[in-house]
């Protein structure tokens, strides 16, 4: 294990998608008050793939919402795609986020009353176009749900939901991708299959993905692992991510 | 949890548990609203009936009118005064009476020392016009100004009355009890009982009407019932309020039934907000119930279990909405102390009970088939693994039973079981209708919001996005469409009825509504006093000629065997009729069937057509083509009904139960009737001139009963407006609740719209075109369901005309755009100023 700056070697002529520096968030419950994330770092160059590792609570989702501007930071500097983050009040995080992040939520986050291809149209319609519904086609046509277009999603299985999740995060072409969980509700083949889903549009589209998982076969096929451990994140070697 | 008490045990604990969701909280605060709407309302209306009542009893003379030719027993006496009646002897009889060589014909009111039951006289004793608990003392008489005029008599000095002479000792300005009654016509003069006998009045064959007047509780005059309806097939004239003052009577009738249907509508708008907070509160149960169903509980353990989490729910709100309804009303009327000069009596227990029970079957009927579904839907895998559709078959459950709930509802407000179903089945059809027309508007929205895709702008995609949501989101959206339209429709009918039962008593009772009656014009004075009343009177109606005839046949039979049984006792059929004949309809009368007459075929074929007041065929059991004979002095007329006619009995304006076209009665003795309105200044000298000029003419003022009715009605319209105001704030707190409802969903969406970055303008834009495209949508369904509603309820039950009202299909729309828009919106800022990850629900994940 070595610290995360030690082994983060960027060119300095890119700019990176998402950098951290002294990154922390407190939480008061009750009369106490609980530190999350401390003095946290990172930086995640555009085209890549970063795994997050933790036990379970040890604030995984908690920094992925943070670095993708759902929630601001107690205290630490955060630039995504260049601007700093806490500089911009909500409106400004959310028109940095249009159409350049997607985001897989680990309770998939689908609206239970749309059908597959409306919630994927979804972030679609907050931009002009003609073909959103095309596009929300073909996407879900890619995640082998070209079939199960008009169903809700208590109609679909929990893979199959995830799978919807995935296009949704994908139908925009983002620039980057925030998974927490992707394969967390799902059996061995499902989530195999899903692992396939993102990093072959990784491949394809050049997006970067931040993924936060508990899964050791997810997180070996990211270039690389980080641990969260103590509110700070370290750096592990392939080898050290068990199976 | 296999015993009942463990299972009531749980029940507690659960629903302790559950206060924590909000959804319990909302259905809890839906089920006090109800109550407490529904028994504030109850409360106010059971007390001001009761007021209103005793207010109208005042014009009768009491709570009970008894009246026959001869004095009444004293075990009659004795009975009634056990029953906890206050009881007043009173005799009505015309005499002649006089000063020195002067005679004129009176009207005599003989009264007991415990007239008035009701009110006070207004009188003056020579000192200007007082109030007076009590008649004349013994040995004195009260007479009307006029009769002081004809008989050229001042206070203090004497009249002879039969055989005894009686000192003037006031003028009397008005009686609490005055009626507009023929008998009395000719000048009022009022004396005491104890003074009857010595006038030597009182003989054989003597025209004397006795009366029993009585007065005490709702209770008390409820235990006579059955004594009253003994007395009535005796023979006896037995009145309430209501059927003795039909000008006060439709008025009242009428304001109850609205006032009544006030209170049905705050149900409906109760019923709807409990089962919108039920849908959420039954889906979050689905989770224990399949948990509990894992656990080994069976689906009837379960049923038991979240009934009586709902009877508890129920009985907490039961009793606080009741204890808020009381503190309310009473609020209420102190508000209104100044505009309500009637004193109310206290507030009785029915309300509370009725409110409560309303509130329970209103529980039961609209969250009870949700409750009981859920066990019976829930396969516990399915709900783990949210797969199941919450309710998938009991939508019709729920409209079916709620439907009979408030079928039953509808039949204890409106005591009509004809119209309760026929209101009941109607309402089904068009919720069916309005379902079918909103699936087809969300449908148009849909499609006219694909059409925007293509352009840009933040305000086309917010129209866009706004009306996509509301679109896609089709059961909700309808569930909510059909909500709001019922919510909207109620608000309108309630408001629509009000306006035009307004304009109707404005219409009934017009500022020149004719305030005098004249009778007994001769047929060679009518030319030369229609002049002078053409001269001074505002407003005038025809002179009627008038035959009065006994009513001794129909279709050759007895007239009292060929009616029904339960009329044979009918005053048609014990009193000579008046009789009239004319060649067009009279004013306000309206045609309902048959033809009128075509008098030149007719009367020199040998047949005589007559047209009947509606009412009076339905009691006689008699219609078109029967033949009604009448007695006219020793000859005998018979009449074949070609027509039968509705009444205006409210108008102030001759009417007639029979009239025969010209060339059939003119032979018989008659003489003419007219009314016509005199202005306040007028009175004195134009009274002078007709009373010099036509002495054998008789007039009556009915003023005194005008100014009385104005004033109910007055009063009347206040509470109808109060009441209106009450079912407007329920519906508001409907929209309230069922938006508060959609909160979570709402939160949902708006939280994932952030984060794929949507700015809180955008979301601001879309939430208001949804709300509004909602409150629009919803509005024009409800203008439908209104207008509709309205036909069915001002033909069948509140007997008004049937009319169209435009204004709604504009205001309804627009008003519910802005309504649903500005409360939505409102309650939607805090969800577009939340950060994603609460919106989300995010924190604390991993």
């Amino acid at each position: 294990m070595s610290d995360i700056r030690d082994t983060y070697a960027a060119s300095a002529a890119t700019i990176p998608t998402l950098e951290a520096r002294g990154l922390g968030k407190q939480v008061t419950s009750g009369e106490r008050q609980l530190t999350i994330l401390d003095d946290l770092d990172l930086c995640v160059m555009p085209g890549e793939s970063v795994a997050i590792l933790g036990s379970s609570g040890a604030g995984k989702s908690t920094l992925l919402a943070l670095l993708a501007g759902l929630d601001t930071p107690s205290h630490g500097e955060l630039a995504l795609f260049g601007t700093a983050l806490p500089a911009l009040d909500e409106d400004g995080r959310a028109a940095l986020r249009a159409g350049r992040v997607g985001f897989v939520f680990q309770n998939f986050q689908l609206l239970p009353t749309l059908t597959a291809l409306e919630n994927v149209m979804l972030p679609l319609e907050l931009t002009p176009g003609r073909d959103h519904q095309q596009r929300a086609r073909d996407w879900l046509g890619r995640v082998g749900l070209g079939e199960r277009l008009d169903h809700l999603p208590k109609q679909l299985s929990g893979g199959e939901q995830q799978r919807v999740a995935v296009a949704r995060a994908f139908v925009t072409r983002p620039e980057l991708v925030f998974a927490d969980e992707p394969t967390g509700n799902l059996d061995r083949d499902t989530g195999s299959a899903i692992i396939e889903s993102l990093f072959a549009l990784n491949r394809e589209a050049g997006t970067t993905l931040v993924l936060v998982t508990h899964d050791p076969h997810l997180a070996r096929r990211c270039q690389r692992c980080l641990r969260l451990d103590g509110g700070r994140l370290v750096a592990l070697e392939p080898d050290e991510v068990q199976a | 949890m296999s015993t009942g008490s463990s299972l009531l045990a749980l029940s507690l604990k659960g629903l302790r548990r559950d206060l924590r969701a909000g959804d319990v909280r909302a259905l809890f605060v839906a089920l006090v609203l109800a109550v407490a709407a529904t028994t504030m309302i109850g409360f106010f209306l059971d007390r001001l009936d009761r007021g209103l009542t005793r207010q109208a009893g005042q014009l009768m003379g009491g709570d009970i009118k008894l009246e026959q030719s001869d004095p009444f027993g004293d075990d009659l006496r004795d009975t009634l005064r056990n029953a906890g009646l206050t009881l007043s002897d009173q005799v009505d009889t015309v005499s002649m009476v006089s000063r020195g060589d002067a005679f004129q014909l009176a009207s005599l009111k003989v009264v007991d020392g415990a007239y008035p039951l009701y009110g006070k006289l207004r009188v003056d004793l020579g000192e200007g016009i007082i109030e007076r608990a009590a008649g004349p003392a013994p040995g004195s008489v009260w007479i009307a100004p006029r009769l002081a005029q004809l008989l050229d008599v001042a206070i203090g000095e004497s009249v002879q009355v039969g055989q005894r002479e009686l000192t003037v000792s006031g003028l009397i300005d008005r009686e609490p009890d005055q009626s507009a009654g023929f008998a009395s016509l000719s000048p009022r003069l009022m004396m005491r009982l104890t003074d009857l006998e010595a006038t030597g009045l009182v003989r054989p064959g003597s025209r004397i009407e006795y009366e029993l007047l009585a007065k005490g509780t709702p209770a008390a005059v409820a235990s006579v019932g059955e004594l009253l309806t003994r007395l009535r097939q005796q023979g006896v004239e037995v009145e309430d309020v209501r059927d003795d003052q039909p000008q006060l009577g439709s008025a009242l009738t009428r304001a109850q039934k609205y006032l009544s249907l006030s209170g049905l509508a705050a149900v409906l708008l109760a019923g709807v907000a409990v089962a919108m907070a039920t849908r959420r509160y039954v889906d979050r149960h689905l989770d224990t119930a399949a948990l509990l169903r894992c656990f080994g509980a069976s689906q009837r353990q379960l049923a038991q279990l979240f009934a009586w989490q709902l009877a508890w729910l129920a009985l907490a709100a039961s009793v606080v909405g009741a204890l808020l309804g009381l503190v309310g009303q009473a609020a209420l009327l102190a508000l209104l102390a100044r505009f309500l000069p009637l004193t109310l009596p206290a507030p009785g227990m029915l309300p509370l009970l009725l409110g409560v029970l309303t509130a329970l079957a209103v529980l039961v009927g609209f969250a009870g088939p949700n409750a009981a579904a859920a066990p019976a839907a829930c396969q516990c895998a399915q709900v783990l693994r949210r797969e199941l559709d919450p309710l998938p078959a009991s939508a019709w459950l729920v409209v079916t039973v709620a439907g009979l709930v408030f079928g039953a509802l509808l039949w204890l407000y409106s005591g009509d079981l004809g119209l309760a179903a026929a209101l009941l089945v109607g309402g089904l059809i068009a919720l069916v209708v309005l379902w079918g027309l909103g699936w087809l508007l969300l449908a148009l929205v849909l499609r006219l919001a694909t059409r925007f895709g293509a352009r840009g702008g933040e305000a086309s995609r917010a129209l866009r996005l706004g009306a996509s949501q509301l679109a896609r989101r089709r059961q909700a959206s309808l569930g909510q469409l059909l909500a709001f339209a019922v919510t909207f429709a109620a608000m309108a009918i309630i408001t629509l009825v009000r306006g035009d039962l307004l304009s109707a008593w404005q219409t009934q009772l017009p500022a020149d509504t004719p305030n005098y009656f004249a009778i007994n014009i001769q047929p060679g004075e009518r030319e030369g006093f229609s002049d002078i009343l053409d001269q001074v009177a505002d407003t005038r109606s025809a002179l009627y000629p008038m035959v009065r005839g006994r009513l001794t046949a129909i279709d050759d039979r007895p007239a009292r065997e060929a009616v029904p049984e339960a009329h044979r006792n009918d005053n048609a059929l014990k009193r000579e009729l008046n009789l009239t004949w004319r060649k067009t309809l009279p004013e306000s009368n309206r045609l309902v069937a048959g033809r009128w007459f075509d008098t030149d075929t007719q009367v020199a074929a040998g047949s005589v057509p007559i047209s009947v007041e509606r009412g009076l065929a339905e009691r006689l059991g008699v219609g078109l083509g029967d033949s009604l004979t009448f007695t006219i002095g020793s000859d005998s007329v018979t009449g074949e009904i070609t027509s039968l006619r509705d009444l205006d009995w409210d108008s102030f304006r001759p009417n007639f139960f029979v009239i025969f076209p010209p060339g059939v009665l003119e032979r018989y003795g008659h003489s003419y009737i007219t009314a016509f309105h005199l202005d306040a200044g007028a009175h004195g000298d134009v009274l002078g001139r007709l009373v010099a000029a036509y002495p054998g003419v008789s007039l009556l003022n009915v003023d005194a009963i005008l100014a009385r009715v104005r004033e109910l009605l007055a009063q009347v319209t206040r509470a109808v407006e109060l009441v209106l105001g009450f079912v407007l704030l329920a519906g508001v707190s409907v929209l309230y609740a069922a938006l508060t409802a959609s909160q979570t969903l709402r939160a949902h969406e708006s939280g994932l719209l952030r984060v794929f970055g949507a700015g809180q303008r955008l979301l601001s834009r879309v939430q208001g075109v949804e709300f509004a495209l909602l409150g629009f949508t919803s509005g024009l369904m409800a203008a439908l369901l209104a207008e509709g509603a309205a036909l069915g309820i001002y033909a069948g039950w509140l007997d008004l005309a049937p009319r169209l009202h435009l204004w709604l299909w504009l205001v309804l729309p627009f008003g519910g755009a802005l309504l649903i828009g500005v409360i939505g919106h409102l309650l939607s800022r805090g969800l577009r100023r939340q950060a994603p990850v609460q919106s989300l629900g995010l924190l604390g994940e991993g």
